[in-house]
């Protein structure tokens, strides 16, 4: 299917505590500069970590929220969080020359953890601001824009997977001309003590790919791309970069580790680079977080899907992993440099070392080519691949017409109401072991998990309990995605008390879980589901956003024959989860299959 | 050394939530990895917690837990060579 429109670039933006802009980033960059360094006693962290970090608030200006009253009410200042945020999307918004107000703009923004530093001081008061979905509404509304802005929570895959919604909102759907993709990570104590329990910090400069590698660098940086659509492509100017296609697969292995194989991986570079020609490759941006696993994982990915002698970089050494802006941000430096026709080196590596040979940059070089893919992997068992190119490229010429599944008709059989979850007697967690015992599954790592996945596990169960499917091995053609307001705020307050100054024992068991989308991994390694696997998250449940991501998944992935689709809320007391099964018909149409499941404490 | 082998065996099924299991179902000589209790990776750095929050032992590299978490006997005769508190 060739589609109608094509989606690209139209502006962009980058502040790093390397530099403030998109050209000075690459060039700084380019020159091989880095901000990562040692931090002692920052954060009140009582052991040492190597980050690239804003030295202080100011370094994003003075951003004050609007005159204007917003929708809930009105601010003294913006917190570090949302000024890095504001900052970046002003700077792509004025550079796309577009006006942001517009009800057919759209944001979507990409964090992994947004203000959670704020629970800290919080205690058990209530504020909206920790919210994922109030962090993107205050930033939407900075620009006078009134359109729900939707929050992609893909732990480290975010980015990527924020700008392959924009793809798909700008290419099947009528109600977009442009969308803001933000990406922003600022990072604290919480963050950074729940990877020094994984162990998973390099003490050191990092060093992708590196035979002596030893963990990773943390980084804070908002980044931001503005998508436009045209079916017009032979308009643009010849160094527009267009997003030819993206892909997201689950590896349906662990919450925490890389598959060894690099399955998940292997099923995005192949859907992304199917009907392509990979000669026009000119390098590969890996994600290279230099983790042993990871590393070793894609450089697997990347051979099984031949394409081990394209040059591979990775940006980690020059900024650390910056979570829910690296990939808008790497998308960015990696644009840059295909423009310039270069690929850049991947600082840190001295000594390639991976379980199988790649062809890493060692040095700023020119390539041939004129097009570049972004790899990236996460928590959840999550991956993404996204192929760009320059619009000098040969024009695919798209058919006039979206092609579109039709979503307005659905019906749902055989009802499944599950006991309610009331407050009171019995505890949430022992009603939710009650639950378990009930439907019958018999599944010790339930016990493991927090409340989020708990119901999310129990929906996708009481779905799938007698629904014939092939349970055996992994399957492509499956897909999970979950939705919600609070993400994994009910689950992080849990971790902010292992943290407390007083009582410091960061947990990795329960830091693990302080990403929303490791509901959809704890999914899809239950039923292996293999495919796409997402995570949005949304002021409130509205079932026709939910039916207009649904049609678009099932348009944009042609494979998927089933998406386990929902909304699984959970926050403190207030539980709410509605998950339906759909099947793609052979009409082309899709239902909503075998059973809904309900749970509520109302 | 048995007192302590049983106290820790508590305090594994409490920290990686055994769900149903009783310090009598673990082997103390049996392998805590790879068969048996369903172990990963995270229940091992769960384990390194463990000993720093209740023995005062600090482990200053994750690789030093695979000798340390041979078996529970293993483990408690570590803890007692090596705790602070």
């Amino acid at each position: 299917m060739k589609n109608k429109y094509s989606i690209y670039q139209k502006g962009h933006s980058i502040i790093s505590p390397l530099a403030c802009g998109s050209s000075a980033n690459f060039e700084a960059i380019a020159a091989g500069k880095s901000q990562l360094r040692s931090y002692g006693q920052r954060w009140g962290i009582p052991e040492p970590f190597f980050a690239s970090v804003f030295e202080d608030d100011n370094s994003f200006g003075d951003i004050v929220p609007p005159k204007v009253e917003m929708s809930h009410g009105t601010f003294p200042q913006y917190t570090r969080f949302e000024k890095l945020a504001i900052k970046a999307a002003g700077e792509a918004i004025r550079n796309a020359e577009i006006d942001a107000s517009g009800n057919r703009v759209l944001f979507i923004l990409s964090t992994t953890k947004g203000n959670v530093e704020l629970l800290e001081h919080l205690g058990s008061r209530h504020d909206d601001r920790p919210y994922l979905w109030y962090s993107a509404q205050l930033i939407a509304q900075h620009f006078g824009n009134q359109n729900t802005p939707i929050v992609v929570s893909n732990a480290c895959i975010s980015g990527c997977a924020a700008q392959i919604a924009a793809y798909n909102m700008l290419q099947y759907s009528d109600q977009y001309d442009y969308v803001v993709v933000v990406g922003a990570e600022v990072l604290s104590k919480f963050i950074i003590s729940g990877f020094q329990s994984f162990k998973a910090l390099s003490p050191e400069r990092c060093k992708p790919f590196d035979a002596n590698r030893c963990g990773l660098n943390l980084g804070e940086a908002g980044a931001a791309i503005v998508y436009a659509r045209t079916d017009k492509p032979e308009e643009l100017a010849d160094s527009t970069i267009i997003m030819e296609a993206g892909a997201i697969n689950n590896d349906a292995n662990h919450i925490s580790g890389p598959s060894r194989t690099g399955e998940g991986l292997l099923r995005s570079i192949r859907k992304v680079t199917k009907n392509f020609d990979t000669q026009r490759i000119a390098f590969i941006n890996a994600h290279g977080t230099a983790t042993l696993y990871n590393d070793d994982m894609e450089s697997v990915a990347i051979n099984r899907a031949g394409l081990q002698d394209i040059p591979v970089n990775s940006l980690k050494g020059y900024y650390g992993h910056t979570l829910g802006a690296a990939g808008v941000m790497e998308v960015i430096l990696s644009s840059i440099a295909l423009q310039k026709h270069m690929a850049i080196k991947s600082l840190g590596t001295e000594q390639p070392g991976t379980v199988q040979a790649l062809n890493v940059c060692m040095e700023n070089h020119e390539v041939q080519g004129d097009a570049f893919l972004k790899l990236i992997s996460g928590f959840g068992g999550s991956n993404a691949a996204v192929l760009f190119s320059l619009r000098q490229g040969p024009v695919i010429r798209g058919q006039g017409t979206v092609i579109r599944i039709h979503n307005s008709q659905f019906t749902i059989h055989n009802s499944i109401v599950l006991p309610e979850i009331t407050i009171g007697a019995q505890s949430i967690d022992d009603q939710l072991a009650q639950l378990y015992r009930n439907i019958g599954m018999s599944y010790p790592k339930f016990f493991k998990m927090d409340r989020l996945c708990k119901f999310g596990i129990l929906g996708a169960e009481s779905l799938l309990k007698d629904y014939n499917f092939d349970r055996e091995n992994v399957k492509a053609d499956w897909g999970i995605i979950l939705m919600n307001s609070a993400s994994s705020l009910d689950n992080d307050r849990r971790y902010q008390e292992t943290i407390a100054t007083d009582n410091y024992y960061p947990s990795p068991a329960v830091f693990v879980y302080t990403l929303a989308n490791i509901v959809t991994g704890e999914i899809a390694i239950r039923h292996k589901i293999g495919g796409e696997s997402s995570f949005y998250v949304m002021p409130e449940y509205k079932q026709e956003l939910i039916e207009e991501i649904i049609g678009q998944a099932f348009t944009a992935n042609p494979e998927l024959t089933h998406i386990i689709c929902g909304w699984v809320d959970v926050d403190g007391e207030n539980c709410e989860v509605k998950m339906g099964l759909y099947k793609r018909m052979d009409n082309g149409q899709w239902t909503m299959h075998n059973a809904q499941c309900t749970m509520h404490n109302e | 050394m048995e007192e302590l082998i049983y106290k820790l065996k508590e305090e594994i099924i409490d920290v990686l939530n055994l769900e149903g299991m009783k310090p009598e179902d673990i082997d103390e000589n049996a392998p805590l990895f790879g068969e048996g209790l369903g172990l990963d990776s995270i229940d091992a750095l769960e384990l390194i917690v463990l000993m720093e929050k209740n023995y005062g032992i600090k482990l200053k590299n994750a690789n030093e837990g695979k000798e340390i978490f041979k078996s529970v006997r293993v483990m408690a005769e570590y803890i007692n060579e090596h705790k602070t508190k």
